[in-house]
């Protein structure tokens, strides 16, 4: 009996919460939509993994040639500097290392490295229109640091 | 054409005139001490801000701005009495440039975002070419180039240093 009762009540809980269920619905709906990523997140994210391969593009250049030293460690450098500021903006879990999309050739030639970085450059500037106006700030510099890499790189192949 | 918006798009443009103004009197007097081997890259880089400026004046004319004219004089960041003094001047105000540029990159308006980051890469660009080194954040401060408030862009106006 007790036990019946309870079933009872537990039913008619259920009955008088699925109302409530739905009323509930209705008021998130009235909140407005979910929260979702916000679109500098996605940005960030491709940024900071391009920013990893062309690290990790530049340790295996100087591992390879390090009579270059001269000439990229303070690119490397630089190319540290975009990551640092891009992860400070990044709340949140870091991002997962950059999976290795293009491992870095054996020989990165001057030339090459070159052409990674204009692609870099190119690459930020499409990124641009869904930033907010502060990250968009940043990343057009950093594709300008980029594009100066490339042209840096460029002069000192054809001194060389 | 007359909303607030619109009142950010003419400011940030304005700012890039005034950059390209500062930058075309700073390579008059850079070119004055530059060696004979470097004027022509000078003389490139002022036809470039020449053409920039006939650019900028346009799109400020169909935003019914008219373009304010160049000062006479412009105050510069150290003095330029040698040829070492001409070149890092030129480097400079291309960094400057490239900082009214990136007022331009915190608007919303998606084509002129992209039209300001390609100037803003020809400014670093024309900037390694006369310091043969480049910056990690060319026309961003270090400090702005860490987190900022949104829409904080005043670290990289372009106050051309003009003196009255």
């Amino acid at each position: 009996m007790r036990a019946d009762l309870r079933r009872r009540s537990v039913l008619a809980a259920a009955g008088a919460a699925v109302p409530l269920l739905a009323a509930g619905c209705k008021g998130v709906g009235g909140l407005g939509t979910l929260p979702r990523p916000r679109p500098d997140v996605a940005v960030l994210r491709a940024a900071i993994g391009t920013e990893q391969a062309l690290i990790a593009r530049y340790r295996s250049a100087l591992a390879a040639s390090p009579g270059l030293k001269d000439t990229l460690d303070p690119v490397l450098d630089q190319h540290l500097a975009h990551l640092a500021a891009l992860r400070s903006r990044l709340i949140g879990p870091a991002a997962t290392p950059h999976p290795a999309r293009t491992s870095p050739p054996a020989a990165s030639t001057l030339g090459a490295l070159a052409a990674a970085e204009q692609a870099a450059a190119g690459a930020l500037v499409s990124q641009l229109a869904t930033a907010s106006p502060s990250l968009a700030q940043l990343l057009a510099s950093i594709s300008a640091s980029e594009a100066s890499h490339a042209a840096l790189l460029r002069m000192h192949r054809s001194t060389s | 054409m007359s909303g607030p918006a619109d009142a950010v798009t003419r400011g940030a443009l304005q700012s890039v005139l005034a950059a390209v103004d500062a930058a075309s009197y700073g390579y008059g007097v850079a070119g004055a001490h530059l060696p004979a081997a470097r004027r022509p890259a000078a003389q490139r880089d002022w036809a470039e801000l020449q053409v920039a400026r006939d650019g900028l004046v346009s799109m400020l004319a169909s935003r019914g701005v008219p373009a304010p004219a160049a000062r006479d004089a412009y105050r510069l960041p150290f003095p330029v009495h040698n040829a070492a003094a001409a070149i890092s001047l030129a480097g400079y105000l291309q960094n400057r440039l490239a900082a009214a540029y990136l007022r331009v990159v915190a608007l919303d308006d998606p084509a002129l975002r992209a039209w300001g980051a390609r100037q803003a890469q020809a400014c670093a660009v024309r900037a390694t070419g006369w310091l043969d080194r480049t910056v990690a954040f060319p026309g961003l401060s270090a400090r702005a180039a860490g987190p900022v408030p949104e829409g904080s862009a005043t670290d990289v106006s372009a106050r051309p240093s003009a003196s009255p």
